[in-house]
Protein backbone atom coordinates (compact mmCIF):
# COMPACT_ATOMS: atom_id res chain seq x y z
CA UNK A 1 0.00 0.00 0.00
CA UNK A 2 1.77 3.50 -1.16
CA UNK A 3 1.66 6.72 0.87
CA UNK A 4 0.88 9.99 -1.16
CA UNK A 5 1.57 12.96 0.36
CA UNK A 6 1.46 16.16 -1.23
CA UNK A 7 2.59 19.94 -0.29
CA UNK A 8 1.45 19.11 2.96
CA UNK A 9 1.39 21.59 5.77
CA UNK A 10 0.60 21.93 9.40
CA UNK A 11 -0.21 24.61 12.30
CA UNK A 12 -0.71 23.63 15.51
CA UNK A 13 -3.38 25.71 17.28
CA UNK A 14 -1.00 27.70 19.31
CA UNK A 15 0.44 28.97 15.63
CA UNK A 16 3.54 26.87 15.44
CA UNK A 17 4.10 25.97 11.47
CA UNK A 18 5.31 22.77 12.38
CA UNK A 19 5.05 21.50 8.74
CA UNK A 20 6.16 23.53 5.82
CA UNK A 21 4.41 21.66 1.89
CA UNK A 22 6.15 18.20 2.42
CA UNK A 23 5.66 16.18 -0.28
CA UNK A 24 6.57 12.75 -0.34
CA UNK A 25 5.86 9.32 -1.52
CA UNK A 26 6.65 5.75 -0.05
CA UNK A 27 6.23 2.57 -1.94
CA UNK A 28 4.97 -0.46 -0.47
CA UNK A 29 7.49 -2.67 1.55
CA UNK A 30 10.03 0.09 2.22
CA UNK A 31 11.79 0.59 4.87
CA UNK A 32 12.38 4.64 5.55
CA UNK A 33 14.21 6.19 8.49
CA UNK A 34 13.29 9.92 9.68
CA UNK A 35 15.64 11.95 11.47
CA UNK A 36 16.42 15.61 12.13
CA UNK A 37 16.97 17.86 15.29
CA UNK A 38 14.66 18.12 17.98
CA UNK A 39 11.26 19.88 16.94
CA UNK A 40 12.17 19.45 13.29
CA UNK A 41 8.90 18.04 12.56
CA UNK A 42 9.20 14.41 12.57
CA UNK A 43 6.49 12.88 14.77
CA UNK A 44 3.89 16.22 13.61
CA UNK A 45 4.47 14.76 9.85
CA UNK A 46 4.36 10.44 10.82
CA UNK A 47 1.21 11.02 12.92
CA UNK A 48 -0.49 12.94 9.53
CA UNK A 49 0.18 8.90 8.65
CA UNK A 50 -2.69 7.58 10.78
CA UNK A 51 -5.02 10.58 10.72
CA UNK A 52 -4.19 11.64 14.09
CA UNK A 53 -3.31 14.94 13.02
CA UNK A 54 -5.01 16.38 9.63
CA UNK A 55 -3.51 18.42 6.89
CA UNK A 56 -4.18 22.45 7.57
CA UNK A 57 -3.19 22.63 3.88
CA UNK A 58 -2.01 19.55 0.85
CA UNK A 59 -3.18 16.16 1.71
CA UNK A 60 -2.38 12.65 2.77
CA UNK A 61 -3.33 9.34 0.68
CA UNK A 62 -3.02 6.02 2.33
CA UNK A 63 -3.41 3.53 -0.85
CA UNK A 64 -7.13 4.97 -1.68
CA UNK A 65 -7.91 6.51 1.52
CA UNK A 66 -7.50 10.14 1.65
CA UNK A 67 -6.83 10.96 5.64
CA UNK A 68 -9.54 13.63 5.60
CA UNK A 69 -12.11 11.19 5.45
CA UNK A 70 -11.48 8.20 7.67
CA UNK A 71 -11.90 8.38 11.25
CA UNK A 72 -8.46 7.34 13.59
CA UNK A 73 -10.26 4.24 14.35
CA UNK A 74 -11.01 3.44 10.88
CA UNK A 75 -7.25 4.07 9.42
CA UNK A 76 -5.44 1.91 12.15
CA UNK A 77 -6.52 -0.89 9.65
CA UNK A 78 -4.09 -0.13 7.26
CA UNK A 79 -1.60 2.00 9.61
CA UNK A 80 -0.17 0.88 13.19
CA UNK A 81 1.21 3.27 15.00
CA UNK A 82 3.63 2.65 17.96
CA UNK A 83 3.76 5.81 20.38
CA UNK A 84 7.32 6.35 22.55
CA UNK A 85 5.99 5.83 25.72
CA UNK A 86 4.34 2.45 26.33
CA UNK A 87 2.98 3.29 29.65
CA UNK A 88 0.11 5.48 27.54
CA UNK A 89 -1.51 2.34 26.06
CA UNK A 90 -1.11 -0.46 28.53
CA UNK A 91 -4.11 -1.52 30.78
CA UNK A 92 -5.07 -5.05 30.62
CA UNK A 93 -3.82 -7.81 33.28
CA UNK A 94 -1.89 -9.80 30.71
CA UNK A 95 0.59 -9.45 28.36
CA UNK A 96 -1.25 -11.53 25.32
CA UNK A 97 -4.55 -9.73 26.15
CA UNK A 98 -2.62 -6.46 25.23
CA UNK A 99 -1.52 -7.92 22.30
CA UNK A 100 -5.25 -9.08 21.13
CA UNK A 101 -6.79 -5.52 22.09
CA UNK A 102 -5.88 -4.14 18.72
CA UNK A 103 -6.47 -6.90 16.22
CA UNK A 104 -9.67 -7.54 18.27
CA UNK A 105 -10.69 -3.74 17.79
CA UNK A 106 -10.11 -4.13 13.65
CA UNK A 107 -12.76 -7.12 14.21
CA UNK A 108 -10.62 -10.38 12.89
CA UNK A 109 -12.43 -13.54 13.62
CA UNK A 110 -10.98 -15.46 16.94
CA UNK A 111 -8.78 -17.71 15.29
CA UNK A 112 -7.02 -15.51 13.23
CA UNK A 113 -6.61 -13.23 16.60
CA UNK A 114 -5.29 -16.20 18.10
CA UNK A 115 -2.70 -16.69 15.44
CA UNK A 116 -1.73 -12.88 15.57
CA UNK A 117 -1.04 -13.03 19.12
CA UNK A 118 1.42 -15.92 18.59
CA UNK A 119 3.55 -14.42 16.10
CA UNK A 120 3.70 -10.71 18.13
CA UNK A 121 4.29 -12.84 20.92
CA UNK A 122 7.41 -14.33 18.88
CA UNK A 123 9.00 -11.67 17.46
CA UNK A 124 9.06 -9.45 19.99
CA UNK A 125 10.43 -12.87 22.32
CA UNK A 126 7.42 -12.25 24.72
CA UNK A 127 6.27 -15.70 24.30
CA UNK A 128 7.30 -16.33 28.30
CA UNK A 129 5.63 -13.43 29.79
CA UNK A 130 2.62 -13.80 28.16
CA UNK A 131 0.54 -14.22 31.33
CA UNK A 132 2.44 -11.32 33.28
CA UNK A 133 1.23 -8.39 34.09
CA UNK A 134 2.68 -5.79 31.52
CA UNK A 135 3.51 -3.15 34.32
CA UNK A 136 5.32 -6.11 35.81
CA UNK A 137 8.00 -5.83 33.03
CA UNK A 138 10.93 -3.68 32.45
CA UNK A 139 10.23 -0.67 30.85
CA UNK A 140 12.26 -2.17 27.95
CA UNK A 141 9.52 -5.37 27.85
CA UNK A 142 7.15 -2.92 28.41
CA UNK A 143 8.26 -1.32 25.06
CA UNK A 144 8.21 -4.84 23.52
CA UNK A 145 4.69 -5.17 24.53
CA UNK A 146 3.40 -2.27 23.18
CA UNK A 147 5.32 -3.15 19.65
CA UNK A 148 3.81 -6.53 19.78
CA UNK A 149 -0.12 -4.68 20.62
CA UNK A 150 0.65 -3.22 17.19
CA UNK A 151 2.19 -5.61 15.17
CA UNK A 152 -0.51 -8.19 15.65
CA UNK A 153 -2.63 -6.03 14.00
CA UNK A 154 -1.25 -7.08 10.97
CA UNK A 155 -1.27 -3.63 8.97
CA UNK A 156 0.13 -3.36 5.82
CA UNK A 157 2.22 0.47 7.21
CA UNK A 158 3.69 0.53 10.50
CA UNK A 159 5.07 3.69 12.10
CA UNK A 160 7.42 3.73 15.11
CA UNK A 161 7.91 6.80 16.93
CA UNK A 162 11.73 6.74 18.64
CA UNK A 163 11.51 2.82 19.51
CA UNK A 164 15.26 2.85 20.54
CA UNK A 165 15.19 5.81 23.00
CA UNK A 166 16.15 4.63 25.97
CA UNK A 167 16.38 0.99 25.23
CA UNK A 168 19.43 -1.36 25.96
CA UNK A 169 21.58 -2.97 23.67
CA UNK A 170 19.52 -6.44 23.57
CA UNK A 171 16.77 -4.65 22.91
CA UNK A 172 18.20 -2.30 19.93
CA UNK A 173 19.07 -6.07 18.32
CA UNK A 174 15.57 -6.98 18.36
CA UNK A 175 14.12 -4.27 17.36
CA UNK A 176 16.50 -4.42 14.60
CA UNK A 177 15.22 -8.21 14.04
CA UNK A 178 11.67 -7.46 14.03
CA UNK A 179 12.19 -4.81 11.20
CA UNK A 180 14.16 -7.02 9.00
CA UNK A 181 11.62 -9.73 9.44
CA UNK A 182 8.77 -7.04 8.28
CA UNK A 183 10.61 -6.42 5.38
CA UNK A 184 10.75 -9.49 4.65
CA UNK A 185 6.92 -10.09 5.18
CA UNK A 186 6.66 -6.81 2.67
CA UNK A 187 5.69 -4.33 5.04
CA UNK A 188 5.72 -0.82 5.11
CA UNK A 189 8.27 0.12 7.91
CA UNK A 190 8.82 4.38 8.35
CA UNK A 191 10.76 4.56 11.92
CA UNK A 192 11.50 8.10 13.23
CA UNK A 193 15.20 7.84 15.02
CA UNK A 194 17.97 9.60 17.13
CA UNK A 195 19.91 6.43 16.99
CA UNK A 196 22.34 7.19 13.10
CA UNK A 197 23.83 3.87 13.86
CA UNK A 198 20.47 2.00 13.88
CA UNK A 199 19.30 4.44 11.31
CA UNK A 200 22.22 3.21 8.59
CA UNK A 201 22.45 -0.18 9.47
CA UNK A 202 18.24 -0.70 9.05
CA UNK A 203 17.03 1.53 6.50
CA UNK A 204 17.48 1.37 3.12
CA UNK A 205 16.02 5.24 2.52
CA UNK A 206 16.11 8.17 5.06
CA UNK A 207 14.58 11.89 5.02
CA UNK A 208 16.47 14.41 6.86
CA UNK A 209 13.88 16.63 8.44
CA UNK A 210 14.35 20.63 9.59
CA UNK A 211 12.54 23.20 10.13
CA UNK A 212 9.56 21.48 9.21
CA UNK A 213 10.90 20.63 5.65
CA UNK A 214 12.14 18.00 4.08
CA UNK A 215 15.98 18.48 4.00
CA UNK A 216 17.09 15.60 2.10
CA UNK A 217 15.41 12.07 1.01
CA UNK A 218 17.47 9.12 -0.42
CA UNK A 219 19.04 6.15 -0.29
CA UNK A 220 20.95 5.73 3.18
CA UNK A 221 23.98 5.74 1.84
CA UNK A 222 23.77 8.80 -0.47
CA UNK A 223 22.23 10.71 2.81
CA UNK A 224 24.43 10.28 5.00
CA UNK A 225 27.20 11.08 3.06
CA UNK A 226 25.96 14.92 3.13
CA UNK A 227 27.34 16.03 6.29
CA UNK A 228 27.04 20.12 5.65
CA UNK A 229 23.63 19.58 4.86
CA UNK A 230 22.95 17.22 7.82
CA UNK A 231 24.93 19.72 10.54
CA UNK A 232 21.99 22.15 9.09
CA UNK A 233 19.49 19.63 11.04
CA UNK A 234 22.59 18.84 13.98
CA UNK A 235 22.99 15.37 12.64
CA UNK A 236 26.21 13.96 12.62
CA UNK A 237 26.76 11.21 9.61
CA UNK A 238 27.66 7.99 11.68
CA UNK A 239 31.00 7.26 12.90
CA UNK A 240 32.26 4.68 10.19
CA UNK A 241 30.82 7.14 7.79
CA UNK A 242 32.74 10.01 8.66
CA UNK A 243 35.73 7.57 9.27
CA UNK A 244 35.51 6.08 5.76
CA UNK A 245 34.68 9.86 4.42
CA UNK A 246 38.68 10.96 6.54
CA UNK A 247 40.46 7.74 4.90
CA UNK A 248 38.53 9.18 1.20
CA UNK A 249 37.30 5.54 0.09
CA UNK A 250 35.15 5.72 -3.29
CA UNK A 251 31.93 5.14 -2.05
CA UNK A 252 30.00 5.98 1.40
CA UNK A 253 29.73 3.06 3.94
CA UNK A 254 26.82 3.32 6.15
CA UNK A 255 28.16 -0.19 8.08
CA UNK A 256 31.31 -1.93 9.32
CA UNK A 257 31.04 -4.15 6.92
CA UNK A 258 30.54 -1.76 4.07
CA UNK A 259 33.67 -0.18 5.37
CA UNK A 260 35.63 -3.28 5.52
CA UNK A 261 34.79 -4.28 1.70
CA UNK A 262 35.28 -0.57 0.46
CA UNK A 263 38.78 -0.63 2.38
CA UNK A 264 40.21 -3.97 0.84
CA UNK A 265 38.97 -2.51 -2.13
CA UNK A 266 41.24 0.35 -1.78
CA UNK A 267 43.91 -1.80 -0.64
CA UNK A 268 43.93 -4.01 -3.61
CA UNK A 269 43.68 -0.74 -5.91
CA UNK B 1 6.77 17.26 25.88
CA UNK B 2 5.16 19.76 23.76
CA UNK B 3 2.29 19.79 25.99
CA UNK B 4 1.48 22.70 28.27
CA UNK B 5 2.02 21.81 31.71
CA UNK B 6 0.24 24.53 33.62
CA UNK B 7 -2.73 26.76 32.73
CA UNK B 8 0.64 29.61 32.74
CA UNK B 9 0.81 31.80 29.76
CA UNK B 10 3.58 33.78 29.17
CA UNK B 11 3.27 37.26 28.22
CA UNK B 12 5.00 40.60 29.05
CA UNK B 13 2.44 42.25 31.52
CA UNK B 14 2.29 44.34 34.67
CA UNK B 15 0.44 41.38 36.27
CA UNK B 16 3.01 39.09 34.88
CA UNK B 17 5.93 41.26 36.80
CA UNK B 18 4.30 41.39 39.97
CA UNK B 19 5.75 39.04 42.65
CA UNK B 20 4.21 35.85 42.91
CA UNK B 21 3.09 36.69 46.40
CA UNK B 22 1.68 39.76 45.89
CA UNK B 23 -0.68 38.50 43.09
CA UNK B 24 -1.59 35.19 45.80
CA UNK B 25 -2.49 37.96 48.09
CA UNK B 26 -4.72 40.02 45.64
CA UNK B 27 -6.12 36.58 45.03
CA UNK B 28 -7.59 36.53 49.00
CA UNK B 29 -7.55 40.53 48.55
CA UNK B 30 -10.47 40.09 45.98
CA UNK B 31 -12.27 37.37 48.04
CA UNK B 32 -12.22 38.07 51.28
CA UNK B 33 -14.19 41.62 50.26
CA UNK B 34 -16.06 39.61 47.86
CA UNK B 35 -17.47 37.55 50.32
CA UNK B 36 -17.63 39.74 53.62
CA UNK B 37 -19.04 43.36 52.38
CA UNK B 38 -22.45 44.02 53.72
CA UNK B 39 -23.15 46.13 50.53
CA UNK B 40 -24.71 43.94 48.52
CA UNK B 41 -23.54 45.32 45.34
CA UNK B 42 -19.60 44.55 46.42
CA UNK B 43 -19.11 41.45 44.54
CA UNK B 44 -20.36 42.91 41.04
CA UNK B 45 -18.82 45.36 41.28
CA UNK B 46 -15.38 44.12 42.01
CA UNK B 47 -16.19 41.63 38.72
CA UNK B 48 -16.55 44.45 36.72
CA UNK B 49 -14.16 47.15 38.04
CA UNK B 50 -11.22 44.90 39.36
CA UNK B 51 -11.13 41.15 37.80
CA UNK B 52 -12.30 42.12 34.06
CA UNK B 53 -9.79 44.90 33.72
CA UNK B 54 -6.87 42.81 35.79
CA UNK B 55 -7.16 40.21 32.85
CA UNK B 56 -6.43 43.02 30.14
CA UNK B 57 -3.87 44.69 32.28
CA UNK B 58 -2.57 40.66 32.61
CA UNK B 59 -2.62 40.26 28.65
CA UNK B 60 -4.86 37.00 29.01
CA UNK B 61 -8.02 38.54 28.17
CA UNK B 62 -8.56 35.64 25.55
CA UNK B 63 -7.72 32.60 27.92
CA UNK B 64 -9.75 34.07 30.63
CA UNK B 65 -12.63 34.44 28.90
CA UNK B 66 -12.68 31.27 27.09
CA UNK B 67 -12.17 29.86 30.79
CA UNK B 68 -15.47 31.86 31.81
CA UNK B 69 -17.45 30.54 28.77
CA UNK B 70 -16.70 27.08 29.23
CA UNK B 71 -16.38 26.96 32.76
CA UNK B 72 -16.72 29.47 35.44
CA UNK B 73 -20.35 31.02 33.71
CA UNK B 74 -21.95 27.38 33.52
CA UNK B 75 -20.54 26.40 37.26
CA UNK B 76 -22.01 30.04 38.67
CA UNK B 77 -25.02 29.49 36.42
CA UNK B 78 -26.10 26.35 38.25
CA UNK B 79 -25.07 27.86 41.15
CA UNK B 80 -27.72 30.75 40.95
CA UNK B 81 -30.69 28.65 39.48
CA UNK B 82 -30.45 25.89 42.61
CA UNK B 83 -29.80 28.68 45.35
CA UNK B 84 -32.30 30.97 43.79
CA UNK B 85 -34.81 27.96 43.54
CA UNK B 86 -34.34 26.19 46.88
CA UNK B 87 -33.45 28.42 49.32
CA UNK B 88 -36.58 29.11 51.57
CA UNK B 89 -38.06 32.49 52.99
CA UNK B 90 -38.87 35.74 51.34
CA UNK B 91 -41.81 37.75 51.35
CA UNK B 92 -42.46 39.20 47.55
CA UNK B 93 -42.92 35.90 45.75
CA UNK B 94 -42.33 36.00 41.81
CA UNK B 95 -43.38 33.11 41.11
CA UNK B 96 -44.99 29.60 42.09
CA UNK B 97 -43.88 26.33 40.21
CA UNK B 98 -45.03 23.14 41.55
CA UNK B 99 -43.70 23.40 45.05
CA UNK B 100 -40.93 25.40 43.94
CA UNK B 101 -41.43 28.94 44.71
CA UNK B 102 -39.30 31.69 43.51
CA UNK B 103 -38.79 35.11 45.59
CA UNK B 104 -37.26 38.00 45.12
CA UNK B 105 -35.33 37.81 48.02
CA UNK B 106 -34.03 34.13 47.14
CA UNK B 107 -33.12 35.56 43.80
CA UNK B 108 -31.32 38.16 45.05
CA UNK B 109 -29.19 36.33 47.08
CA UNK B 110 -28.76 33.64 44.87
CA UNK B 111 -27.16 36.23 42.73
CA UNK B 112 -24.74 37.64 44.81
CA UNK B 113 -23.56 34.51 45.61
CA UNK B 114 -23.11 33.16 42.24
CA UNK B 115 -20.94 36.52 41.24
CA UNK B 116 -18.96 35.73 44.47
CA UNK B 117 -18.08 32.47 43.41
CA UNK B 118 -17.53 33.94 39.93
CA UNK B 119 -15.22 36.22 41.76
CA UNK B 120 -13.32 33.79 43.57
CA UNK B 121 -12.57 31.60 40.60
CA UNK B 122 -11.60 34.23 38.18
CA UNK B 123 -9.12 35.39 40.35
CA UNK B 124 -7.79 32.17 40.86
CA UNK B 125 -8.06 31.74 37.23
CA UNK B 126 -6.22 34.97 36.67
CA UNK B 127 -3.09 34.33 39.31
CA UNK B 128 -2.75 30.51 37.37
CA UNK B 129 -3.00 32.30 33.97
CA UNK B 130 0.08 34.56 34.89
CA UNK B 131 2.11 33.06 37.44
CA UNK B 132 4.77 29.97 36.33
CA UNK B 133 4.08 27.75 39.08
CA UNK B 134 8.05 27.36 39.63
CA UNK B 135 8.42 31.18 40.33
CA UNK B 136 5.45 30.93 43.08
CA UNK B 137 7.24 28.03 44.57
CA UNK B 138 10.68 29.32 44.37
CA UNK B 139 9.08 32.61 45.92
CA UNK B 140 7.55 31.13 48.27
CA UNK B 141 10.39 28.46 49.59
CA UNK B 142 13.13 31.42 50.19
CA UNK B 143 10.42 32.87 52.09
CA UNK B 144 10.56 30.02 54.41
CA UNK B 145 7.88 27.64 53.06
CA UNK B 146 9.06 24.07 53.92
CA UNK B 147 9.72 22.05 50.73
CA UNK B 148 6.97 19.62 51.18
CA UNK B 149 4.35 22.62 51.33
CA UNK B 150 5.55 23.56 47.96
CA UNK B 151 5.39 20.38 46.40
CA UNK B 152 1.75 19.65 47.52
CA UNK B 153 0.84 22.79 45.99
CA UNK B 154 2.51 23.12 43.31
CA UNK B 155 1.77 19.24 42.32
CA UNK B 156 -1.95 20.25 42.73
CA UNK B 157 -1.72 23.32 40.74
CA UNK B 158 -0.23 20.87 38.12
CA UNK B 159 -2.24 18.23 37.89
CA UNK B 160 -5.52 19.07 36.22
CA UNK B 161 -3.14 20.09 32.74
CA UNK B 162 -1.20 17.27 33.36
CA UNK B 163 -3.78 14.46 33.42
CA UNK B 164 -5.19 16.50 30.48
CA UNK B 165 -2.31 15.94 28.08
CA UNK B 166 -1.60 12.84 29.53
CA UNK B 167 -5.28 12.12 28.77
CA UNK B 168 -5.06 13.20 25.07
CA UNK B 169 -1.83 11.44 24.52
CA UNK B 170 -3.93 8.27 25.76
CA UNK B 171 -6.92 8.94 23.32
CA UNK B 172 -4.42 9.10 20.60
CA UNK B 173 -2.41 5.71 21.27
CA UNK B 174 -5.83 3.58 21.39
CA UNK B 175 -7.50 4.91 18.70
CA UNK B 176 -4.31 4.26 16.93
CA UNK B 177 -5.23 0.52 17.68
CA UNK B 178 -8.40 1.02 16.45
CA UNK B 179 -10.28 1.73 19.46
CA UNK B 180 -13.78 3.32 18.89
CA UNK B 181 -14.16 6.45 20.48
CA UNK B 182 -16.37 8.48 18.38
CA UNK B 183 -19.44 6.70 17.07
CA UNK B 184 -22.66 5.32 19.24
CA UNK B 185 -23.22 5.93 23.24
CA UNK B 186 -22.56 2.24 24.35
CA UNK B 187 -19.06 2.28 22.15
CA UNK B 188 -18.28 5.08 23.97
CA UNK B 189 -18.62 3.39 27.82
CA UNK B 190 -16.70 0.31 26.37
CA UNK B 191 -13.76 2.62 25.24
CA UNK B 192 -13.51 3.99 29.26
CA UNK B 193 -11.52 1.04 30.18
CA UNK B 194 -8.74 1.82 27.82
CA UNK B 195 -8.75 5.28 28.68
CA UNK B 196 -9.01 5.65 31.84
CA UNK B 197 -6.23 2.28 32.46
CA UNK B 198 -3.09 4.06 31.60
CA UNK B 199 -4.19 7.11 33.01
CA UNK B 200 -4.21 5.40 36.57
CA UNK B 201 -1.44 3.32 36.38
CA UNK B 202 0.69 6.14 34.51
CA UNK B 203 0.31 7.68 36.80
CA UNK B 204 1.12 5.85 39.85
CA UNK B 205 4.20 4.09 38.29
CA UNK B 206 5.09 8.32 37.67
CA UNK B 207 4.42 9.27 41.60
CA UNK B 208 7.55 6.54 41.79
CA UNK B 209 9.98 8.11 39.27
CA UNK B 210 8.55 11.19 40.88
CA UNK B 211 9.70 10.86 44.09
CA UNK B 212 13.08 9.18 43.03
CA UNK B 213 13.80 12.46 40.81
CA UNK B 214 12.90 14.67 43.41
CA UNK B 215 14.91 12.76 46.37
CA UNK B 216 18.36 12.62 43.54
CA UNK B 217 17.84 16.24 43.53
CA UNK B 218 18.98 16.80 46.95
CA UNK B 219 15.20 17.45 48.29
CA UNK B 220 15.23 16.58 51.51
CA UNK B 221 18.68 18.11 52.13
CA UNK B 222 18.63 20.46 55.05
CA UNK B 223 20.92 23.48 52.92
CA UNK B 224 19.63 26.36 52.01
CA UNK B 225 18.79 26.02 48.13
CA UNK B 226 19.95 28.23 45.15
CA UNK B 227 17.58 29.02 42.40
CA UNK B 228 17.68 28.80 38.95
CA UNK B 229 14.76 31.69 38.80
CA UNK B 230 15.73 34.84 39.43
CA UNK B 231 12.37 36.64 41.43
CA UNK B 232 11.63 39.86 41.93
CA UNK B 233 10.21 41.76 44.82
CA UNK B 234 9.70 45.49 44.36
CA UNK B 235 8.94 48.50 47.01
CA UNK B 236 5.65 48.61 44.73
CA UNK B 237 4.98 44.75 45.34
CA UNK B 238 5.41 45.32 49.32
CA UNK B 239 3.15 48.75 49.24
CA UNK B 240 0.59 46.77 47.28
CA UNK B 241 0.40 43.90 49.89
CA UNK B 242 -0.05 45.95 52.95
CA UNK B 243 -2.45 47.73 50.80
CA UNK B 244 -4.30 44.17 49.77
CA UNK B 245 -4.20 43.61 53.59
CA UNK B 246 -5.85 46.65 55.15
CA UNK B 247 -8.17 46.13 52.64
CA UNK B 248 -9.33 42.63 53.89
CA UNK B 249 -9.24 43.82 57.70
CA UNK B 250 -11.44 46.46 56.63
CA UNK B 251 -13.52 43.83 54.99
CA UNK B 252 -13.58 41.75 58.00
CA UNK B 253 -14.14 44.71 60.24
CA UNK B 254 -17.33 46.14 58.13
CA UNK B 255 -18.76 42.46 58.31
CA UNK B 256 -18.80 42.49 62.36
CA UNK B 257 -19.56 46.16 62.29
CA UNK B 258 -22.54 45.91 60.25
CA UNK B 259 -24.40 42.63 61.31
N1 LIG C 1 0.78 19.64 20.58
C1 LIG C 1 1.53 20.66 20.11
N2 LIG C 1 1.07 21.93 20.20
C2 LIG C 1 1.81 22.94 19.73
N3 LIG C 1 3.01 22.83 19.16
C3 LIG C 1 3.53 21.61 19.03
C4 LIG C 1 2.81 20.45 19.50
N4 LIG C 1 3.56 19.36 19.26
C5 LIG C 1 4.69 19.82 18.65
N5 LIG C 1 4.68 21.15 18.51
C6 LIG C 1 5.72 22.00 17.87
O1 LIG C 1 5.84 21.60 16.52
C7 LIG C 1 7.20 21.52 16.12
C8 LIG C 1 7.51 20.13 15.62
O2 LIG C 1 7.39 19.21 16.68
P1 LIG C 1 7.56 17.64 16.51
O3 LIG C 1 7.10 17.01 17.78
O4 LIG C 1 6.93 17.19 15.26
O5 LIG C 1 9.14 17.52 16.40
P2 LIG C 1 10.04 16.20 16.34
O6 LIG C 1 10.85 16.31 15.10
O7 LIG C 1 9.22 14.98 16.52
O8 LIG C 1 11.00 16.43 17.59
P3 LIG C 1 11.59 15.38 18.66
O9 LIG C 1 12.82 14.81 18.04
O10 LIG C 1 11.92 16.25 19.83
O11 LIG C 1 10.53 14.37 18.96
C9 LIG C 1 8.01 21.95 17.33
O12 LIG C 1 8.31 23.31 17.18
C10 LIG C 1 7.08 21.74 18.49
O13 LIG C 1 7.35 22.65 19.51
MG1 LIG D 1 9.05 13.51 18.10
Amino acid sequence: MNIQIENLSFRYPNGVLALRRVSLEIAPGEQVAVIGQNGAGKTTLVKHLNGLLLPTEGRVRIGDWDTRHYSVAKLARRVGYVFQNPDEQLFTKTVAEEIAFGPRNLGYPGERIQELVEDALQLTQLQAMRNTNPYDLSPTWRKMVAIASILAMDTPILVFDEPTTGQDAASVTRLAMIIAELKRRGKTVITITHDIDFCAENFARVIVMGGGQVLLDGPARTVLGKAEILAQTYVDPPQITRLGLRLGLAEVVCTPQEFLDAFEKQCAA
Amino acid sequence: MHERLSFYVKRESALHQLNPLTKLTLVFGLILPAFLVPFYWTPHLLLLLVVFPLAFLGKVQGEYFTAVTKLILPAAGFLFVMQALFIPGGETVLAKLWFLTLTQESLMYAFANAVRIFVMVSSFTLFMLTTHPSELMSDLTQRGLPGQFAYVIIATLQIIPQMQAKASTIIAAQRSRGLDTESSFARRVQALVPLVGPLVFGSLVEVEERAIAIEARGFTSRRPKTSLREIYDRPLDKGLRWLLILIMLASLVSRIWFS
